[in-house]
């Protein structure tokens, strides 16, 4: 049994889903607020997150980011809003993935298992990738920068291996889509605000990037 | 025949009033030039007449003048012709013979009675004035004076106050040409800011200051557009309002639903049929919901962006199960709403599955500058009443309605139309050769 806790204001959505998921095998909880969710996250940490964007007091951005701050906790959106300016504030704030309500069970299922596999070793681990002064350490999952370790969350950390199995090949969004977050066909808006978080990170200069670069029209690859 | 525009009109306008205005202006000036000009020639003519007549007199002294010494003693020149009437007989210098019959017979007449006076005449075709100057009883001196070179000066006269006329009737026409255009010219702004409107840029306005006279037209058009905008804005949030109000009630019913389906052996066969009925029509609400607000959405302007179309191509057959293999058209990379072209996709393949069977080819490409979406099938195709009205909302085909079909939203296809609309393409659906339908979206902005 994983745990999944959802943070929901809506009773009614909360008790289905706790209820369905469940089903599915996860050990669901529910927390009808952001402070309450932070406070059950802090006493006993599930291993999943669903957060609401439209909550009372705390709003769902900023339980993101409080979430964010103290570890990297898989997150995902469960969210009404659809439009851009949302999805693309949520993902800056720390989220994993993004989905619009109302979202299937089985989707739902699948997104969480994807996110389980997410912090997986690669399958062909290699002890280490060496990017100048970016170092990976795929099977140790760790990465430094300038000598100095850099925390990543799950899928800042994925992102970063596929791209760096493919040294200055450079991957669609769509194929990241797929390996990454095992989408078949998805928002593509996941990988650029993911890559933005990543250059934040590992960048001097996250305007210029001198590793993770964009390739116009065709995707982003990783250079030595 | 075509109205005549504004322009026109106005042009027209202007040119027939400076015609006006400059013709009567030239009729005048002509009339009292020629007047003035006749007379003073008149009062030359006379005076000479008098002075040669008294010359003439002073000459006729004795019983047996010379006649003809004493005209030829005169100094008239070339233009004045002195003429003598003694008793019934006419006198004249040799060069000047033939005039005398071009002196009127009541001017003879009168001068003949002791009444001096003139009359203008035509003397060879040329127009002249005579002067009858009586002598004696029996004796006339008639003096012809010659007017061609004045003719001349009028026809010259004339033919310059013509072309004055002329030119300014064709100033008054450029002055109406000039003015129009820049009367009109704040119209072709606001006509070219409604287009810019039209196109979906809700910012475009009109500068008020531009153009003081006009501020009541700017005023007005930039208010409009406001409550335009506004309007619209509202429509906007509404169908974002109404996203969330149904999305939040749905994601109940699908996860309730879920858990019931899970039980589903459990429940007696009537229970389980009830159990789902709620799942479909759950499934199906949802994808109206969608759709709906997807519609309400689709007047907004394409998020362009380059897209591997092939590769959503791909996308949208593997998560419907169908073999990649049908798809022809490979590294196709477009500038275009890459979410709304999915949908696009997805929805023409969803239509060829439900109502022909499947798709039977998928074919993307590039053909006189537009960019090429074709999906065909092998199902029962479409009837020629159906093609006018299958882009239409909530419009499902006869095969699909005899057929009791009720998958269907009858919106998937208006959203095909609708993304092709903002992308400034088209949807259409033809007849595929050998049985079937063949739908066609054709998209501008394919580099040849």
């Amino acid at each position: 049994m994983t745990g999944v806790l959802v943070i929901e204001d809506d009773d009614r959505i909360r008790l289905s889903l706790v209820l369905a998921l469940e089903d599915e095998g996860y050990a669901a909880r529910g927390a009808a607020t952001a402070e309450d969710g932070l406070l059950q996250q802090r006493r006993d940490p599930a291993e999943t997150v669903l957060v609401d964007l439209m909550l009372p007091g705390i709003d769902g951005f900023e339980c993101i980011r409080q979430l964010r701050r103290e570890d990297d906790v898989p997150i995902v959106v469960v969210s009404a809003r659809d439009d851009t300016h949302d999805i693309v504030a949520a993902l800056e704030a720390g989220a994993d993935d993004y989905l619009v309500k109302p979202v299937a069970v089985k989707e739902l299922s699948a997104r969480l298992r994807a996110l389980r596999r997410r912090g997986r070793a690669l399958a062909d681990p290699v002890p280490s990738l060496v990017f100048g002064d970016l170092v990976i350490r795929p099977e140790a999952g760790e990465v430094s920068v300038r000598g100095e370790p850099v925390a990543l969350t799950r899928t800042e950390f994925r992102l970063l291996c596929e791209l760096a199995e493919h040294p200055g090949r450079v991957l669609s969004r769509q194929q990241l889509l797929r390996r990454v977050w095992e989408y078949e066909v998805g928002d593509e808006r996941l990988v650029d605000v993911h890559v933005g978080r990543l250059r934040q990170k590992i960048e001097e200069d996250s305007s210029t990037p001198r590793y993770l670069v964009t390739v116009r029209g065709l995707g982003y690859k990783l250079q030595r | 025949m075509r109205p005549v525009g504004l322009r026109g009109r106005v042009i027209a306008g202007f040119a027939a009033g400076a015609l006006v205005l400059s013709a009567s202006m030239a009729l005048v000036s002509y009339q009292l030039i020629r007047g003035s000009l006749l007379a003073e020639r008149e009062r030359t003519a006379v005076r000479a007449a008098y002075f040669n007549a008294t010359v003439v007199n002073s000459g006729l002294t004795g019983d047996h003048p010379d006649m003809l010494e004493v005209l030829r003693s005169l100094d008239t020149g070339s233009e004045r012709k002195p003429v003598l009437r003694r008793a019934g007989t006419w006198y004249a210098r040799s060069a000047d013979g033939g005039v005398t019959a071009s002196i009127p017979e009541p001017l003879q007449r009168m001068a003949e009675e002791g009444t001096p006076g003139k009359q203008r005449i035509r003397a060879d075709g040329q127009p002249a004035v005579v002067v009858a100057v009586p002598l004696s009883a029996s004796t006339v001196f008639y003096q012809i004076d010659s007017l061609q070179e004045l003719e001349r000066t009028f026809q010259i006269l004339a033919l310059v106050l013509t072309l004055v006329a002329a030119m300014t009737t064709g100033a008054g026409a450029a002055l109406g040409w000039y003015a129009t255009g820049y009367v009109l010219r704040p119209l072709s702004s606001v006509a070219a800011a409604a287009q810019e409107i039209t196109a979906g840029d809700l910012t475009a306005r009109l500068d008020p200051a531009s153009e003081p006279d006009l501020a009541r037209l700017t005023t007005s058009f930039n208010h409009m557009v406001d409550q335009l905008a506004r309007r619209m804005e509202r429509d906007r949030r509404f169908a974002a309002d109404v996203s969330h109000e149904l999305r939040s009630p749905l994601q109940t019913l699908a996860a309730a639903a879920s858990v019931l389906n899970r039980r589903r052996d459990r429940l007696d066969d009537r229970t389980a049929t009830a159990a789902d009925l709620v799942t479909d029509e759950i499934a199906r609400f949802q994808t109206l919901v969608d759709d709906l607000l997807e519609l309400a959405r689709s007047d907004q302007p394409a998020d362009r962006r380059t897209v591997d179309v092939s590769e959503l191509a791909r996308g949208v057959c593997r998560t419907r199960g169908i073999s990649e293999q049908i798809i022809q058209g490979d590294d196709q990379t477009w500038s275009v709403d890459e979410q709304r072209i999915e949908q696009l996709l997805g929805n023409l393949v969803d239509n060829a599955i439900r109502y022909g069977g499947g798709p039977t080819a998928i074919r993307l490409g590039c053909h006189d500058g537009r960019h090429f979406i074709e999906v065909d099938d092998e199902g029962p195709g479409v009837s020629p009443e159906d093609k006018e009205v299958i882009f239409d909302r909530f419009v499902r085909g006869r095969t699909a309605q005899a057929r009791g079909d009720v998958d269907g939203t009858g919106l998937g296809l208006a959203l095909v139309a609708g993304h092709a609309d903002a992308h400034g393409g088209r949807a259409t659906v033809l007849d595929r050769p050998g049985g079937g339908a063949r739908f066609r979206v054709e998209l501008p902005g394919c580099a040849p």
